[in-house]
Order: structure tokens, then C-alpha cells, then sequence
């Protein structure tokens, strides 16, 4: 790791820096909020100071939509399975999403089956992340993903003034010095560094401590709180929408008209769908939204841990402004965390009276 | 600044690969078995599987059916699928003849542990349909039969009707190397010399060695439970029982999510399963 210090009003010619080579995309305003846009053509655009988007990035590397090949249905055949790539950086990502990246990188790269179309995007990505200013939605600071160590280009770190530039490849590292004044970091810039990491630390409100969940998922999961959520959850699939580690998908044939070609198709799904269990034959394995809302929640702190050794939350905070239900990780965390209590008071009572 | 990659042949797993419908066999109303040939030669002759993978079956223009493979690994260059009509891409197959091409992708899957079970008794339980996976494994066996002890099959259908395989069956029914147990649920007035009861019926009448014998069960969920405790009272140790699990596999590769269990996929952790595995699945049994 390599770090490098700029002027803040360096950051529009490093855009163009990029932009000379790549597509740019970073945080724009749009209808009152921020949305990820390309923003090379106009650096002015971009506004580091976003709190979150709408969308996360994830469309970037893993398209909502994607024609996986097209065949022909008169000879059967698979015709063209060509793969477009765009060669882009992902411009001022916080920590939160880029740590998210990484969970998708596990699983559509370091896999038994890589995947070709992530693969090819993902490795034509550049990320450059940046400094954030947690709001009220925010909980990374439960996860440790208020942190990123690993799966970006550069980071920009706000110095006030400046920033420290974090550098982990080449390619990047030699844009910046081309695109700006870039100098070696002193003992002052890493004074500063330490107090500005310590005082973002301090400023998450504090949330419950979630060493405990793997455990409260398997032993409640059979409790009532599921049909609380259930009886709640509208099943609009939001939550995977905008969540920037979901990653199930469904694939669809698509003719064309007339019938004598078409394409599969990859589309962005949801265990939140009433129909995502179902079987040929009708049997629906999660018929109720109180199974489904209890196995995305089940996958997230429990299921993907277990395969990948990180929980598949990243505190962004997106599925707690989008869910018109009120059910969020932290809503599920807390309701767990009650039921232990309860339980163990009530276990307790039973002891005191025996 | 759009670029094209282009992987190689064999690095796209979502690619199908066209085979050909090279035998129809009509099994009961509503099952067909179909033997397919990969018709591209390289393909073909990479494609090995093991007793309990399973294929992704494409018709192009209609989608994906995961299938689970019905014929032995140690017949190589064709699969055998038995498919029942029972979404729009079986109905579709089913209405398919000799020589047309559908494509597969595959095989996927973690199946029997057929080379551990080598040297013991074996006990196998199918219920209906899952006659469909376990006969890739009954009939590896029988290729292999000198490697294994004493082989228990018990096959049950809910009437003759739906008996699947049944004239390779009644051939086994006289052999000395197989004790096969054929039963139905009802006879509904239809001639029958088999059995008639539920596959649990059978269990506790057989004479096992519980440390030396390995299960392994394929059937409807409600089977599993009862079957697995026939197994257990004989004494057959938690992870020496085997099942295998149905659940909608669309990608096969541990990423869609549709065939999630509990912490499992479906597609990549199993099928097949042990039992203290599956009892550890939430949700799963």
C-alpha cells in the first residue's frame, strides 16, 4: 500500500485523468438525492459530499438486466456469446459499498464456476473510493464495514483541505501522478489522518453489538418474530433492489418475433418474491413472506457467513429507507436480541419458582 | 468504449451445450426417460458425472429445468434423463421426438460418495420419482456389483401405474446379488406380484450390519422423515444415511438463490446431503 497526498480542487483534473481512458461514474444530484451517473464529460457534477444513492454501484458489475447469449431456435444452437465490456471507474464509492463489492467479487470470482460476465466487468472496473459522512441509516459501524482495506484503486481520505490517497494498483497510481500534484504524505498527514479516523468512529450512533447474531438466528428461528415481519412485509422486493449485496437473479428466454432466434436473459430477482421457491409441479418451499423475510435475513448473517466468512450487510442503510414496512437488519438484530432477553428472563423465572 | 470479451468454449457455465434426442422411453403417463447425446464430440467426452449430479436441461425460447442425471457414471457418452411432464419446459421436452436437440449444461452437484461406500452394505430407498436419481446409483453399483456387500433396494409407488423401469426391475426381482423390494401403496385393481405397503413397512424385517451399511433415500419430502427413522432404529449411523434434495436450481452454481436451504445451496452443497448434514440445514427436513 502506497499513500499520496492532494489538494482537494485536484479532484476535478483527476476525474478527467480518468476520464481520458475510461468511462467516469460518480455521485450526481438528481430529484432531491444522489445517483450514481458518468460524470467524466462534466467533473463539475460529481458531488463528493453525497450521502448515499438510491441504487447502489452494484449495476455497474452485475447489470439488472443482461442478455447472457442468443441461440437459434431452428437449429438449437447457441449463437453469439459475446460479452460487452465497459471500461469504467466507479468514482467516490464509500467504504460501505465497496466492501459490498467485494462480498459480490466472492461469490461471482472466487468461485467453482466463475463468472464470465461479472469477471470480464469486474476486471475492466476501476474504484476510487472516498470518505463518508454517516446519516441516521447508517450502522457499518456494527459490521466493520465503516472500513475498507482491500477491492479499491485508490481511496481518498478528507484531511480537511486535502486528501490521503490510499493507493492499491498501478494503473491508478500512475493516473494520479500524471493528474495531479501528488506528494508524499508527512508526519502531519498522518497526525491528521488519526484524529479525522478517530473522530468518524465517534460519530455512528452507537448500535447494538452484534457478535451473538449467527447464534440468535439459528435459535429463533422458529419464533414468532418471523411472522411478526412476515405479517408485515409487503413482498415488493425493495430491499433486494436496492441492496448492494444482493445477488439473486433469475434467468428468462426471450424470442425474438417471430420466433426463429432469441436470448436468455439474466435479471436481478428477489427471495422476497412470493414465487422465488416455487417448483414444477406447484410445491412452494417459502409460501409465506414470514419464510422468505426469515431466509434473506437467515442468508445474510448466517448463510453467507458460513461460506464466506463476512455477514452479506454492509450498514449501507438503503433497505431501511426503501422498506415501506419498517423491517431492516437493525429492526431484526434488535427484535432477536429482544426475544433473548425475554427468553432467558422467562427461564429465569422458571428457575426462581422451581 | 464498449469492449467484446470472448471466453474460451468451456469458460462459460451458463453456455448450453446442443444434444441430440437419441431415445424415447415411455415409463409411465406421465414419465418419459430420454437418452441425450452432447452432440459436439470434445463436449461429450469431457462430460463425466457422478451418481446424483444433475443437468441444467435447455429448449431454447422456453428455459431451464434442473433434471437429476437417472444413468450410471460408468456408461459414458449419453445421459439418461427421466423427466416428468410438470412445468413448461418438461411439457415442452415431452412433446419432443427422436433426433431433436435440446441443450445441457452441467453436471452440478455434490451426488452419492459411491467410491467410500465400496466394500459395504448398502441400503437404498426410492419413493416415486426418486427412483430418478437413485437409478444412476443402483445401476453403478450393478456394474460394479463385486465391490459391494449385500445390496437392499426397496422401490416404492404409490400404484402399478406409476412403477418406473419396471422391466428392468422385474428382471432383478429373480437375481441372487439383489434383494429388491418392489411395492406399492394400492394396487387400485391392477395386477401386481410385488409388495403392497409403504417403503417404511420393509425396514425393520431386514437383517443389516448398522456399523457397515450405508442409506440412501430419494423421494417425496414427507418420505424422508419416516424413512430416516426406520434407519436410524436399525442402528445406521447419522452421516452414513444419504438424501437428495428437490429444489428449483436455476444456475447451478451456488449464486441465483432459488434452491437455498437454510445455510445451503441446494445446487452446489448437495443434492445429496448426509443426514447430520441435512439435520443441521434449518428448515430442511
Amino acid at each position: 500500500m502506497l499513500f499520496r497526498v492532494i489538494d482537494k480542487n485536484e479532484v476535478p483534473s483527476l476525474v478527467r485523468g480518468f476520464a481520458a481512458h475510461y468511462e467516469v461514474v460518480g455521485p450526481v444530484e438528481r430529484n432531491g438525492g444522489f445517483a450514481f451517473d458518468e460524470v467524466g464529460s462534466d467533473p463539475s457534477r460529481l458531488r463528493v459530499d453525497y450521502d448515499t444513492t438510491l441504487l447502489p454501484p452494484k449495476k455497474y458489475l452485475f447489470p439488472p438486466k443482461a442478455e447472457l447469449f442468443t441461440y437459434d431456435t431452428v437449429n438449437n444452437e447457441v449463437k453469439d456469446i459475446d460479452i460487452p465490456v465497459v471500461p469504467r471507474v466507479l468514482f467516490g464509492l464509500h467504504s460501505c459499498d465497496i466492501n459490498a463489492i467485494n462480498r459480490l467479487d466472492a461469490v461471482f470470482m472466487a468461485s467453482d464456476f466463475p463468472d464470465p460476465y461479472y469477471r470480464a466487468q469486474r476486471e475492466a472496473t476501476m474504484i476510487v473510493g472516498i470518505d463518508c459522512t454517516p446519516n441516521d441509516h447508517c450502522f457499518c459501524n456494527l459490521w466493520g464495514t465503516d472500513e475498507v482495506t482491500q477491492g479499491y484503486d485508490l481511496f481518498l481520505h478528507d484531511l480537511g483541505d486535502r486528501y490521503l490517497v490510499s493507493i492499491l494498483s498501478v494503473t491508478a497510481a500512475e493516473i494520479l501522478a500524471v493528474a495531479t500534484s501528488a506528494r508524499p504524505a508527512s508526519p502531519k498527514d498522518s497526525i491528521d489522518f488519526q484524529e479525522k479516523a478517530r473522530a468518524f468512529k465517534n460519530s455512528f450512533s452507537s448500535g447494538p453489538a452484534v457478535y451473538e447474531l449467527p447464534i440468535l438466528m439459528d435459535a429463533f428461528y422458529n419464533d414468532g418474530l418471523w411472522d411478526e415481519l412476515g405479517d408485515r412485509c409487503l413482498s415488493c422486493t425493495a430491499c433486494s433492489m436496492v441492496c448492494p449485496t444482493c445477488y439473486c437473479f433469475n434467468m428468462v428466454d426471450k424470442l425474438d418475433a417471430g420466433g426463429r432466434s432469441g436470448a436468455r436473459l439474466r435479471l436481478w430477482d428477489s427471495c422476497c418474491s412470493p414465487s422465488f421457491a416455487l417448483v414444477a409441479g406447484g410445491h412452494n418451499f417459502r409460501p409465506t413472506a414470514a419464510s422468505r423475510v426469515r431466509n434473506r435475513f437467515y442468508h445474510k448473517f448466517l448463510g453467507y457467513l458460513s461460506k464466506y466468512g463476512n455477514t452479506l450487510c454492509t450498514g449501507c442503510g438503503r433497505c431501511e429507507r426503501a422498506c415501506k414496512a419498517h423491517i431492516s437488519p437493525r429492526v431484526v438484530i434488535q427484535g432477536l436480541q429482544h426475544k433473548a432477553v425475554q427468553s432467558d428472563a422467562a427461564a429465569q423465572g422458571e428457575g426462581g419458582r422451581s | 468504449m464498449t469492449q467484446l470479451a470472448k471466453p474460451s468454449m468451456f469458460e462459460n457455465p451458463y453456455r448450453p451445450w446442443p444434444a441430440r434426442i437419441t431415445s424415447i422411453t415411455e415409463l409411465t403417463s406421465t414419465e418419459k426417460l430420454f437418452e441425450l447425446r452432447i452432440i459436439d464430440p470434445d463436449v461429450r467426452e469431457a462430460f463425466h458425472h457422478s451418481d446424483g449430479q444433475f443437468v441444467e436441461l435447455s429448449i431454447f425460447g422456453v428455459g431451464e429445468a434442473p433434471i437429476s442425471i437417472s444413468s450410471s457414471p460408468s456408461k459414458q457418452g449419453f445421459i439418461e434423463l427421466c423427466v416428468r411432464r410438470a412445468g413448461t419446459v418438461t411439457t415442452v421436452l415431452h412433446d419432443m421426438q427422436c433426433g431433436d436437440v435440446v441443450g445441457l449444461r452441467g453436471p452440478f452437484g455434490h451426488g452419492f460418495p459411491f467410491e467410500e461406500m465400496k466394500g459395504k452394505d448398502i441400503l437404498l430407498v426410492a419413493g416415486g420419482l426418486g427412483i430418478a436419481p437413485l437409478r444412476s446409483l443402483i445401476n453403478h453399483i450393478h456394474d460394479e456389483r463385486s465391490e459391494f456387500g449385500n445390496v437392499t433396494i426397496i422401490y416404492g409407488s404409490r400404484n402399478p401405474a406409476e412403477v418406473m423401469f419396471r422391466s428392468q426391475f422385474e428382471m432383478w426381482r429373480h437375481r441372487k446379488d439383489f434383494n429388491l423390494i418392489l411395492t406399492v401403496d394400492r394396487t387400485n385393481d391392477l395386477p401386481w406380484d410385488g409388495e403392497v405397503g409403504l417403503v417404511t413397512k420393509f425396514i425393520p424385517g431386514l437383517e443389516l450390519d448398522p456399523s457397515n451399511t450405508y442409506g440412501a433415500i430419494v423421494g417425496p419430502p414427507g418420505m424422508y422423515r419416516f424413512v430416516i427413522a426406520e434407519m436410524r432404529k436399525k442402528g445406521l449411523h447419522y452421516d452414513k444415511i444419504y438424501v437428495s434434495f428437490e429444489r428449483q436450481m436455476k444456475c447451478g452454481m451456488g449464486r441465483c438463490g432459488h434452491c437455498m436451504v437454510g445455510h445451503q445451496y441446494t445446487c452446489i452443497d448437495g443434492p445429496v446431503f448426509n443426514y447430520w448434514e441435512a439435520v443441521n440445514i434449518q428448515g430442511a427436513m
